[in-house]
């Protein structure tokens, strides 16, 4: 049987039926390996250029998987990204010899974005320097493989912070400011690409640009929560703030709707730095808030503490003992209860990260707690982003989708402040369409507890997950790999094919993250 | 001697979902196949939505070629000696009509893997750190030395066989036959897959349309006659549906089929560094559809693999562990608990079983436990029993169960 070639980002007919797969796109989503023709051509040009390029299992199986860990795939070869110039001559010769290249930080994407599936890897993580801070007027531009915890640190040593980023270790700023990165302050100071000011960007041709809202525009909100399909994010300006410490604050919940009422009426009336959502069983839920100063926290105190509905740790305990007291045959929900809260608890109050009862460093204390209590080998976290108004509602179905397929489970909920400047950024992206003045994302997160899972089994799950965006009008967080099946579900054919025709002018030969959105 | 990673011995869908996952993996992996491709395949090429998607996420959309003509089907009619008739659309819209033929092909070819056409398995011996597999091509020994072997032969699987000989013996076999007619008159819609719950018809009875003709499929216990039982199920259809075929073509065709393991949770999932999927491993769903699981199973094994060499794990442990959802979604539909209380099927048999009025429901009903009682003596009640027991017990079937 003769193979022809898809082309990238097409949706061919149904020769099945039209009401097959109801609402399904004709698209392969996981992809077929690059079958590396003119590979050799391609490693020639890339000598001839002076671009070192690594071969071989030992340097590509490194690169093997992402986060998600259920997308494997090997790359052909693995060049270390060491600066704009040398990226650039790597685009020219992919380009020309229409070799696929796919760009990694941290690797911390969940559905084999960041695989390479035959071709180029590119490791960002080799740019990594943080090139100048300017603590008068709030900026630092660094390298764009930097990690923010490294960028943290080196921000520390002049007593500023970034302004919000993922709340994770080895999550890199280029690859953050393609995709969103939520913090527990976003529902104040908006999503981590929210802060970049201006970005030097390699374009899928080879060129090097700076661009920002005022320089190269259409490029900049392209790229900026673009995916990775309109180019490779080298450096950024991004504006950052007088470093703080945090006061910590709970209320538990034994309903998920009323703590997510309480938390938007909090973002609402800006009440707190910082407030988010972790759950630990459908009945205890954790509603955390911060605070940058001892007078936010006042106010907080005088105005909004007394309209919260949830208890205090104490309280909280009593009424868990209550409803456990009257249903005996509960108790293994009970045991898991309090073995979470014995391990968990401990870990967002460490003493080495804590100073007269404000906790320092909240990026490193909330890192490890998510790695070491709820993330395992595998991150499997499927999410929604919605209109403030939808959010209760996929949440709540959400839930009933992790309680069908998974024993453990926790929900992490945070708002996201949008910026009406920022609309254009926005198309097609993780912030919903019709969301204004917040948007709020919620992750479900399976607690794998070392357990084994086919991949079809977490695939079966976050499409139960994805399919309630689809029928909400919502969005998600990551688009890419699997997401692919779902961008023209929720976005529509129109607005998708208008930056599939951007995509082909800026990438002629489709090779730059293919098949991650297109 | 050929040295690769992984051989999978055949070129099903099982196989195609296996190397996916390999190639996708960068291993090196070879298919064996016995005939030349595309070769034929019998199958009634119905495959679930669930399976459907699958091949599109996987392979991408299928050509127009690898579909027979009606290219799809809404649903399955169920069928009843009292003549209550149950139509039955699939969640999610209309499902592919396979022609095996050529989807095989095309998926196997998509898969990216190496394939050996015209290449008998003739067994293996697992040395440990490594499998020789020994096998003919055009009568020459051929051997080749894997990390792994993934045995993907179907029902009547030669891996199976090599790992543990006695298998076969041990458990119930049916023949499945198909008889192609022009059609006079059939007032059976093309548009559905039929099945009669007939226990005088046979343990297995279908029909319906392809490219033209009718399918008159029987499915009985090996040993009885092919050629009698077809007979008795044409006059049935003629006499009860007004079914009118010409005499079947002589293209018939038939093959043996295991479709026990699934029922009492007693698959066959292979030892050491040999895994076995697909229906070789006992995979089948509800009404005889084996391909979705096929591809699922297959493409686990393939997971497995990747799993193991990635964490350095025994890749039994880690094939085990994780086709136990696979084992779930597909004993569930056998399971009489969760078909009453659950959809584990993909249409929703007690919703048309609850538009039927009172006596039709009872007719049904009692129709139903005639036609189970056919099944009787293979002793599969109480097996069924302590499968549907332990689901709520311990979230899952027994791993002790399997081979």
């Amino acid at each position: 049987m003769k193979l022809f070639p898809v082309e990238p980002g097409t949706v061919g007919p149904c020769p099945v039926a039209p009401d097959a797969l109801q609402g399904i796109k004709r698209q392969q989503t996981n992809p077929a390996r690059w079958n590396g023709a003119g590979w050799q051509d391609f490693v020639a040009a890339l000598g001839n250029a002076g671009v070192e390029l690594a071969e071989g299992t030992v340097a590509c199986g490194v690169y093997a998987t992402d986060a998600g860990g259920t997308a494997y795939g090997m790359p052909h070869g693995v060049v270390i990204a060491r600066s704009a110039g040398q990226i650039s001559l790597l685009l020219k010769a992919a380009q020309s010899h229409r070799v696929p290249v796919t760009v990694r930080g941290g690797g911390l994407t969940t559905e084999g974005e960041s695989v390479a599936f035959g071709g180029v890897l590119l490791d960002m993580t080799g740019m990594s320097r943080v090139l100048q801070i300017d603590a008068a007027a709030l900026t630092v531009r660094t390298e764009a493989g930097i990690y923010w915890h490294s960028l943290a640190e080196e921000l520390r040593r002049e007593n500023l912070d970034y302004l919000s980023a993922p709340l994770n270790l080895t999550s890199s700023v280029g690859g953050t400011l393609g995709v969103g990165g939520i913090d527990v302050n976003s529902a104040r100071l908006g999503c981590s690409a929210d802060q970049a000011l201006s970005l030097q960007v390699v374009t899928p041709t080879g060129e090097i640009v700076e661009c920002s809202d005022s320089e190269n525009p259409e490029l900049f909100q392209r790229v900026i929560l673009g995916y990775g399909q309109f180019g490779i994010i080298t450096a950024a300006t991004l504006r950052v703030r007088p470093y703080t410490p945090l006061a910590m604050r709970y209320f538990y919940y034994s309903s998920l709707r009323t703590a997510i009422e309480d938390l938007q009426m909090l973002d609402a009336n800006d009440a707190s730095d910082y407030s988010g959502i972790l759950t630990i069983m459908d009945c205890a839920v954790n509603l955390l808030v911060a605070f940058d100063s001892d007078e936010r926290e006042a106010v907080f105190h005088a105005n909004w503490k007394s309209r919260l509905r949830g208890y205090g740790e104490f309280g909280f305990a009593l009424c868990m003992a209550g409803h456990y007291a009257l249903r005996p045959w509960k108790f293994r929900e009970a045991l898991y209860l309090l073995q979470r809260k014995r391990e968990v608890f401990p870990e967002f109050r460490r003493p080495e990260y804590m100073r007269d009862g404000k906790m320092h460093d909240r990026s490193v204390v909330f890192s490890r707690a998510v790695w070491k209590h709820w993330g395992s080998r595998q991150m499997v976290i499927p999410d929604l982003a919605t209109s403030a108004d939808k959010f209760i509602e996929a949440v709540e179905r959400g839930n009933a989708v992790c309680r069908k397929y998974f024993a453990h489970y926790t929900l992490y909920c945070v708002g996201i402040k949008l910026r009406p400047e920022h609309q254009p950024h926005y198309e097609m992206s993780c912030i919903p369409p019709d969301a204004e003045g917040w948007a709020y994302g919620c992750e479900f997160e399976p607690m794998i507890e070392g357990g084994v899972y086919s991949r079809d089994h977490f695939q079966a799950f976050k499409n139960a997950i994805y399919d309630i965006g689809v029928d909400l009008g919502a969005s998600y967080y990551r688009f890419g790999g699997m997401m692919k099946g779902y961008i023209r579900r929720v976005f529509g054919d129109a607005l998708v094919d208008r930056h599939l025709a951007m995509k082909r002018r800026a990438d002629p030969a489709m090779i730059l993250n293919r098949d991650v959105i297109f | 001697m050929r040295s690769v990673d992984v051989v999978i011995v055949g070129a099903s869908l099982a196989a195609a979902a296996a190397a996916k996952r390999l190639v996708d993996a960068g291993l090196e992996t070879v298919v064996l196949e016995r005939k030349e491709l595309p070769r034929h395949k019998i199958c009634s090429g119905i495959l679930s939505p669930r399976g459907h998607r699958f091949l599109l996420e996987n392979f991408g959309p299928l050509p127009r070629e690898t579909l027979h003509e009606p290219t799809s089907c809404r649903g399955v009619t169920f069928h009843f000696p009292s003549m209550v008739s149950m139509p039955m659309d699939f969640f999610g819209g209309s499902t592919p009509h396979l022609h095996r033929k050529y989807s095989d092909h095309w998926a196997i070819q998509r898969s990216g893997a190496e394939v050996h056409d015209q290449t008998s398995f003739a067994g293996l011996d697992d040395k440990g750190d490594h499998v020789l597999v020994h096998a003919r091509k055009h009568g020459e020994s051929v051997e080749y030395r894997a990390r792994h072997v993934i045995g993907a032969d179907g029902p009547s699987s030669l891996v199976t066989k090599a790992i543990y000989p006695d298998y076969t013996k041990q458990i119930p076999w049916f023949f499945v036959g198909q008889k192609f007619h022009d059609i006079i008159d059939c007032p059976l819609s093309p548009e559905y897959f039929h099945f009669w719950f007939h226990p005088g018809l046979g343990h297995y009875t279908w029909s319906h349309a392809r490219d033209g003709r009718q399918i008159v499929g029987v499915g009985f216990k090996r040993g009885d006659n092919f050629a009698k039982k077809h007979q008795v199920v044409q006059a049935y259809l003629e006499d009860k549906h007004g079914v009118r075929l010409q005499p079947a073509a002589d293209d018939d065709e038939g093959c043996a089929e295991n479709f026990g393991p699934s029922l009492i949770n007693r698959y066959v999932f292979g030892k050491g560094n040999v895994l076995v999927t697909g229906q070789a491993a006992g995979f089948l769903n509800m009404i005889g559809e084996g391909m979705s699981c096929a591809l699922h199973s297959g493409a686990i094994s393939g997971e497995a693999v990747v799993e193991a060499r990635v964490r350095n794990r025994p890749v039994q442990e880690m094939y085990r562990r994780m086709i136990a959802s696979e084992v779930r979604r597909c004993t569930d539909q056998w399971n009489p608990v969760k078909i009453a209380f659950d959809r584990p099927h993909e249409a929703d048999f007690p919703a048309a079983l609850m538009e039927l009025g009172w006596r039709d429901r009872a007719k049904v009903l009692r129709d139903m436990w005639r036609f189970i009682v056919l099944f009787k003596e293979f002793k599969w009640g109480r097996q069924m029993a302590r499968a549907a027991l332990q689901r709520p017990l311990i979230g899952g079937y027994s791993m002790q169960r399997w081979l």
